[in-house]
């Protein structure tokens, strides 16, 4: 088998294409409208010529000799009876016709303006600007003339009328039929003027210069004025003799005016002269697809079913053979005239079938033909169906659920589904027997192989049946294409991808039972949930693309997030709850109470005891974290619960951990352990927190019951006071608004003050609600340790549900809408109380009233109104923003530039660094001291420490966690750093 | 009529006339002219004697580094 060579494009040209050209090229030249003959076999110079290219096998091709799959296939060309217009081109068309003169074909502009133009369009394509602006002014200007420009030959300009899509007409301005009478009724005497007398034959023959007999001769229609004759019965009767004459012009008309355009002419209107001559616009030849191109398939009746491409085509030979046969015949002009626009049709339908004002083509069934456009344009087309977008192999979809005990750097395939992904293993002498297993294992088993590749080329595929004896065939050489296995590196993907690490690269993990499964320390990036969330699986097919995908792409790699250059993975939900109370009280632990904490983690020896209790070592919560550690770790910083952590020498001496320090989206720890120790120590981090937590939260236990947001009857006594005074103070205000006594804020009305003073009352009865139910909630509360440590919801919610729900608001406002001066039937009209423009006094627990539920649901409603708008606009700006910035690229000089080199910043992010790679605090933007004092801290170590300091260890991010070597590498730095 | 030029959120603009600054600027990005980004000459900001053609220095403050400099061809 003989493959060719791959071939590089080293550009490509768009013009014009000589119908010349079509002839050179064409295998044959078609005339018969018919396909197949009785017998199945294909027409000679018929639409399936075997010169045209074969679809069925078997069959050799009759110019390249090859068969079906190696031959591509070849053009023919139908000569055309008459030219017709090629309906792509309409637009330059007209805007040709109507720039050069029809007499001597010049482009109607002076030198100057030539000059002019040229430059412009010069300039144009420099600074990156469309040329068509240009070319368009430029046919606007030599438009305004009437006359040609040149005096060797001052032809009348006419002006062209285009009727879409392919008909042209030139509009003279001709003697109008009723000429006669336009001028006796202008000789009359003016109505309004009393005095007029009108004009008398022979004052007019006077006026205009000609005999009198003459004028008596024009004025019975008997002889039809001259142009000039005319212009002067014009002029002096002050009389429009003209009407409009549209001459039509024929194709061939076209064709032989654009081939007058002389070169020079045509290169200011923007046309490399050298490849594209504008007569090529009117097709004389058309060239033929190859059968490869629009295959004809054969239907289980054994009849034949032909591509759209060819019905168009037998139509356009079906009219090109009568309209010679006509037209050889004598016919009359008439019916030229009509074969001609039929075969305009079939030829403007064949190129693009969706013209509007032309009725389609349509199938036989009533469906319109697919044509050339039609496969090319829209979403399913060519461009955005088949090159940007295709559907690929190796890939898989389903339904995804949590594993905390994977990894994050992990994923958990479903057996199924690694039975059917594969991945190419190159059989060595090293791997040979690894190869045979996996081909024993035949296709069910796992971990097995599908199909096998011998040296040769062949394919074979891997049965049940023939497992055992294929295996022991397997040599050095071949290919095995073996089920993915645990560590193979595999692209995970969930839409909508919004951002890079809406893709990240995982390490396979088989499991039982049908979903992918993830650790939940990864749904931030994804913004994943399991709702019934599914995601997206590709098996990466060569070496480079796996190599890539683990150095770059592996989850661990995107812990920082280039939007605001802090991590984006961490612990969530309740690991935050879980380390909350771990840390905030320093629970003491016993000796097995601990070890089971760290029991998921890789610490398996505990610290020195913390003290003794009842004679029993104990361990503290903090000890316990600080485990998980790098021994030389030193931070401070500010917990979302309000202390302050301080972390000295790896140990956790004070404060609470939550989300400010673990979190995604920023937790200090994590993010300084990513950039200060490496991603792997990151990942590993993580991994150990999500761990640790979760042993701590099932030690304690976590639950939220109705009671637990219950205030006792003395607090709610005291928020019904607080709403009531509130109550109180809006009655005032009513009273002293309806007294006329309400001052008005600056650039208020006396109204909107009124509302935005009640709105203001009612904001601080809500909030000193909720302040006296946050009194009464317990410090061990789980709504309150939920909302203290950032793991879920907010003390808003809180008091919300336990204190008072508060004001619903629609558009910033009270809710004002519904009835004539109310908002329901319940109220008396133009009440401006609070509770009858939705003021929900009640709380979740102790539950709304009907009209306070009628308030919420409104309030609520538009809610959801504005999530649904606000994600669907911001999916529209999101992908015209993507669109605008694709092609902008870093380049190494520092700059960003787009595909044309012209600069967008002369410095990557004016500081040309990357955000994940600078490290910094909120005092400086980058933490020039952090970083200082760390290089000098390791001028001061050892010298064995400074060398390898100095040599730069790049971080092991490439190994497998499966690999021996990368784990101990990983950890080893940890070891290193112990001493 | 207020002189936009002069506001004091609109950063400092100064015409390159020196030809061998911008042959300067033009190596220092290996770039031609037109590959510079563009400003029209009728921008309030220009100062009064920038005619098209002319290249302007513009530093302005900068949310990630103190100044910023780039370099702007000024077009019809
Ligand atoms: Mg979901
Ligand atoms: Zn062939
Ligand atoms: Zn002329």
């Amino acid at each position: 088998m003989s493959m060719q060579t791959p071939k590089e494009i080293g550009g490509i040209q768009f013009g014009l294409m000589d119908p010349e050209t079509y002839r050179d090229m064409s295998a044959t030249k078609v005339i018969t409208a018919d396909t197949y003959d009785d017998d199945g076999y294909p027409i000679d110079m018929g639409l399936m010529d075997p010169r045209l290219g074969v679809i069925d096998p078997g069959l050799e091709c009759r110019t390249c000799g090859q068969h079906s799959g190696s031959c591509n296939g070849h053009f023919g060309h139908i000569e055309l009876a008459a030219p017709v217009i090629h309906v792509g081109f309409t637009k330059l068309i007209r805007r040709l016709l109507r720039s050069t003169c029809r007499e001597c074909g010049r482009l109607a502009l002076t030198e100057e303006e030539r000059d002019e133009y040229s430059e412009k369009l010069i300039r144009a394509e420099e600074l990156g600007n469309d040329p068509n602006d240009v070319l368009k002014s430029a046919v606007r200007q030599a438009r305004k003339q009437s006359y040609c420009p040149f005096p060797d030959c001052d032809g009348v300009m006419h002006d062209i009328k285009h009727e879409k899509p392919t008909t042209y007409y030139e509009v003279q301005d001709v003697l109008a039929g009723d000429y006669s009478e336009r001028i006796a009724e202008a000789m009359q005497p003016d109505p309004d003027d009393e005095d007029g007398e009108g004009t008398s034959p022979r004052d007019l023959a006077e006026a205009v210069g000609v005999e009198l007999e003459r004028i008596n001769d024009i004025m019975a229609g008997e002889f039809r004025p001259k142009s000039d004759t005319r212009k002067k019965l014009e002029k002096v009767l002050d009389v429009d003799l003209t009407e409009e004459d549209m001459n039509k012009l024929m194709p061939s008309d076209i064709r032989d005016w654009f081939e007058d355009i002389p070169d020079e002419d045509i290169e200011v209107l923007g046309i490399d002269p050298a490849r594209s001559r504008p007569e090529w616009m009117i097709l004389t030849v058309l060239p033929v697809p190859p059968v490869t191109a629009r295959p004809s398939i054969t239907l289980d009746n054994g009849q034949r079913s032909e591509d759209d491409l060819t019905h168009k085509l037998v139509d356009i030979i079906r009219i090109n053979q009568r309209f010679m046969e006509n037209r050889e015949a004598g016919a009359p002009q008439l019916i030229i005239e009509d074969l001609w626009e039929l075969l305009q049709y079939h030829v403007t339908t064949f190129v693009d079938n969706e013209i509007s004002g032309t009725p389609p083509a349509r199938h036989r069934s009533g469906r319109p033909l697919k044509t050339l456009s039609q496969r090319l344009k829209g979403k399913e087309g060519r461009f955005r169906g088949s090159l940007s977008g295709k559907r690929v192999n190796f890939s898989a979809r389903t339904v995804i659920s949590p594993d905390p005990t994977l990894s994050l750097n992990e994923v958990g395939v479903p057996d199924r589904v690694a039975k059917e992904m594969t991945q190419t293993l190159n059989v060595t002498e090293r791997n040979v027997d690894e190869a045979r297993q996996y081909v024993a294992n035949g296709p069910e088993g796992h971990p097995g192989a599908n199909y096998v590749r011998r040296p040769d080329g062949r394919r074979l595929k891997v049965t049940e049946k023939n497992c055992e004896e294929l295996a022991t065939k397997v040599e050095e050489g071949w290919e095995v294409n073996r089920h993915l296995v645990d560590g193979d590196i595999v692209i995970f993907n969930r839409q909508p991808s919004l951002h890079r690490m809406s893709i990240m690269a995982h390490e396979v993990v088989v499991m039982p039972y049908k979903t992918f499964r993830l650790n939940t320390t990864v749904c931030p990036p994804y913004n994943a949930d399991f709702d019934g969330d599914e995601m997206n699986m590709h098996a990466l097919q060569n070496e480079e693309a796996r190599a890539e995908a683990r150095v770059l792409m592996r989850v661990q790699e995107q812990i920082l997030s280039p939007r605001f250059g802090e991590n984006i993975i961490g612990a969530i939900q309740d690991h935050i709850s879980g380390t909350y109370l771990l840390t905030h009280d320093n629970p003491h632990f016993t000796e097995t109470q601990a070890l089971d904490l760290l029991r998921a983690t890789s610490v398996d020896e505990l610290p020195p005891a913390d003290g003794e209790e009842d004679g029993e070592p104990y361990w503290t919560g903090r000890t316990v974290f600080s485990e998980l550690l790098p021994d030389d770790l030193n931070l401070e910083f500010r917990s979302s619960a309000g202390d302050t952590v301080e972390i000295v020498d790896g140990q956790l001496v004070s404060g609470t951990i939550d989300e400010d320090a673990v979190g995604a989206f920023g937790g200090e720890i994590v993010d300084t352990l990513t950039k200060v120790y490496s991603e792997t120590r990151a990942r590993v981090f993580i991994n150990e927190v999500a761990a640790l937590a979760m042993r701590a939260i099932m030690h304690f236990g976590f639950s939220l019951g109705i009671d637990d947001e219950s205030i006792p009857p003395a607090a709610n006594e005291q928020v019904d006071d607080a709403i009531g005074n509130a109550y109180e103070r809006i009655d005032e205000l009513i009273e002293r608004y309806e007294a006329d006594e309400l001052e008005s804020l600056p650039g208020r009305t006396i109204d909107e003050t009124l509302e935005m003073k009640i709105m203001q009352t009612l904001g601080k009865a809500r909030d000193s609600a909720g302040e006296i139910a946050e009194e009464h909630f317990d410090e061990d509360n789980p709504a309150v340790i939920m909302a203290r440590s950032g793991a879920r919801g907010s003390m808003l919610n809180l008091t919300q549900m336990a204190g008072c729900v508060g004001q619903q608001a629609v558009r910033g406002e009270r809710i004002n809408r519904g009835y004539e001066d109310r908002t329901l039937s319940h109220y008396q009209p133009n009440d401006l109380s609070a509770e009858a423009h939705g003021f929900v006094e009640n709380s979740y627990r102790g539950g709304l009233t009907p009209r306070e539920f009628f308030f919420h649901a409104m309030g609520g409603r538009e809610g959801l109104v504005d999530t649904a708008v606000r994600t669907s606009k911001s999916g529209y700006l999101q992908r015209r923003l993507i669109n605008a910035l694709s092609e902008l690229e870093s380049q190494y000089d520092g700059t960003v530039r787009d595909t044309s080199d012209t600069i967008v910043q002369f410095e990557y992010g004016e500081d040309g660094t990357s955000p994940v790679k600078v490290s910094s605090n909120d005092d400086n933007p980058i933490d020039v001291e952090g970083i200082a004092d760390r290089v000098i801290e390791a001028e001061f170590d050892s010298d064995v420490e400074k060398e390898r300091f100095l040599g730069g260890r790049e971080p092991p991010t490439n190994l497998s966690e499966y690999a021996g070597p990368g784990l101990n590498k990983a950890q080893g730095m940890e070891v290193e750093s112990d001493d | 009529m207020v002189d936009v030029s002069q506001h004091e959120l609109v950063p400092e603009h100064t015409v390159l006339d020196d030809p061998d600054r911008v042959d300067e600027v033009l190596a220092e990005y290996n770039v031609s002219k037109t590959n510079l980004p563009k400003i029209k000459s009728s921008d309030p900001a220009l100062p009064e004697d920038a005619e098209v053609g002319d290249v302007i220095e513009i530093v302005r403050d900068s949310r990630t580094t103190e100044q910023a400099t780039v370099y702007r061809l000024v077009v019809e």
